[in-house]
């Protein structure tokens, strides 16, 4: 049985809809510590919006989202922002700021989070977080010169350096070739192991989950259709699970 | 914060058109009362307004520069057949700075500078917007207002006077090149008339509506990209409306800051 001080995440019954159209409906999930949760889904199911609900960046229409223990919805934005310290946020694009380059995409939340620390120890940890994600070279680069892999990487790199306790990661393999994506994958992997974070990802990517998870849900219709290790998953005798984790429906079409 | 949205779409009905005039004044009237409440706030993020002045404003230099100098040089070579054909030749160098001072040089600067600033603050912050940049620095527990429209407002606010006063002093230069092409006239006698007519009352007026503008136009351009949304379109969309909008509120502002004026001082009409 899981202990109420380890959960990390405790989603409520969480509703959200957009112009009548239902994407969650009385979700109820808890991430416990040291926990890896990969959200499988098609597109548009709504696996982004709770991600978003849970950073509080979308306000649910119905239910509770506790991070731990405190309900973000009766957070003035001051305390939010205190809980948001120690959330990471890998966004799908890696929401680099365009205008800064890569250090000071780095420095920016550090110097803002932490003003006590000095240049030197700024420099450092942008340095030691950029060798985790094995991008040194890139420091003075400005992001329209990385490639996608290279923005995701920076992205994590990002998200990391202010130690988060849990860390969101939309889509983080969307969009990379085979490679760059497993690669990506056993990066968030060993960065978990590493700094004992909690982490939940939003993909499609099997080979990504199956490198990451420690627990899997499925979202259908709105709802938590599936939820269980991965292998259980893939080996589901559900139609819709087969339809969706191998290629046996292309296969029949083929031939 | 929350920002009524904007309807989009290509059939739009009347009653979206009406919903959206109402949706963005009151959308302009959260966005400003928020600007107020966060801008006395600290930080205040010093090095990012003096950059955005630096952008904003130094770039704008060459256009306005022209600009100025071309309606000086229009307006003396419009009106000095007129004025001598009514015996009042003397009095151009006079009705060129009066018009340059009082209205030209802060209107036409601040149009300028609208088609030059609110578009690529629309576009800028429209860009972020639509590629979560605002979304990371809000989850970076940044306050994405504060940093990337506190800031903006404040340079273009401050930014514009400066440049209002350099192009009524080019506008004025402008218009002595377009007299003394047709007339001698030594530019000590053109300084003297110049300095003659225009009394302080004419010049405060004049600068200080251009405070108001350049705070229309940071405003209008922020309001529009912080709230961009549908891809590359409503970058587009957020750009050109910034432009549109902000221009407009420039001329009708200008009217009332007129009206005011001559109301609180009766002597300058």
């Amino acid at each position: 049985m899981v202990m109420a001080d380890s959960r990390v995440v405790e989603v409520n019954k969480l509703s959200k809809s957009f112009d009548g159209h239902v994407v969650l409906n009385g979700i109820t999930l808890n991430v416990t510590r040291a926990e890896n949760l990969v959200v499988f889904g098609q597109s548009g199911t709504g696996k982004s919006v709770l991600l978003k609900c849970i950073i509080g960046l979308m306000i649910p229409d119905n239910g509770k989202i506790f991070i731990n223990g405190q309900d973000i919805s009766l957070l003035k934005i001051n305390e939010l922002n205190r809980i948001r310290k120690n959330i990471g946020f890998l966004f799908q694009g890696a929401a680099l700021y365009d205008s800064m380059s890569v250090h000071d995409n780095l420095a920016f939340p550090l110097k803002r989070h932490f003003p006590e620390r000095s240049n030197e120890e700024i420099e450092n940890k942008i340095k030691h977080t950029l060798e985790l994600v094995s991008l040194e070279d890139a420091i003075n680069k400005m992001p329209s010169e990385l490639s996608g892999g290279m923005k995701k990487r920076i992205g994590l790199a990002r998200s990391i350096i202010t130690d988060p306790e849990l860390m969101l990661y939309d889509e983080p393999t969307t969009g990379l070739d085979p490679i760059t994506s497993k690669e990506i994958s056993v990066l968030i992997l060993n960065l978990q192991k590493k700094l004992n974070m909690t982490s939940i990802v939003v993909t499609h990517d099997l080979i990504c989950a199956e490198i990451i998870a420690d627990r899997a849900i499925f979202l259908r219709e709105a709802n938590i259709a599936f939820e269980g290790n991965i292998e259980k998953l893939i080996n589901s005798n559900d139609p819709f699970l087969k339809n969706f984790f191998s290629h046996e429906v292309i296969s029949q079409e083929n031939k | 914060m929350h920002l009524p949205r904007i309807r989009y779409g290509r059939r739009l009905s009347y009653s979206d058109y009406i919903y959206n005039f109402f949706a963005t004044l009151s959308g302009l009237t959260v966005f400003n009362i928020e600007f107020f409440k966060q801008a006395f706030k600290p930080p205040f993020e010093v090095a990012e307004i003096r950059k955005h002045m630096d952008e904003l404003g130094v770039k704008t230099f060459g256009i306005v520069s022209i600009t100025g100098f071309i309606i000086g040089l229009v307006l003396a070579m419009q009106s000095q057949p007129v004025m001598v054909r009514f015996g009042a030749g003397d009095s151009l160098p006079g009705m060129v700075s009066l018009s340059v001072v009082r209205e030209l040089g802060p209107v036409i600067t601040a149009l300028i500078f609208a088609g030059r600033v609110s578009s690529g603050i629309g576009a800028e912050l429209g860009s972020m917007r639509v590629t979560e940049q605002i979304d990371a620095m809000e989850v970076s527990a940044i306050n994405p207002f504060k940093y990337l429209v506190v800031t903006r407002v404040i340079a273009t606010t401050m930014i514009l006077p400066i440049l209002a006063i350099y192009a009524i002093i080019i506008a004025i230069l402008g218009g002595y090149i377009a007299i003394v092409i047709t007339e001698p006239m030594s530019f000590e006698y053109y300084r003297t008339a110049v300095v003659k007519s225009i009394a302080f009352g004419d010049f405060i007026p004049g600068v200080a509506k251009t405070f108001v503008f350049g705070y229309i136009v940071g405003l209008v351009g922020s309001y529009k990209g912080y709230t961009a949304e549908g891809g590359t379109e409503g970058v587009g969309r957020a750009s050109t409306t910034s432009v549109v909008l902000s221009s407009l509120l420039i001329l009708i502002f200008d009217m009332i800051l007129v009206k005011i004026t001559l109301w609180l001082w009766p002597t300058l009409g």
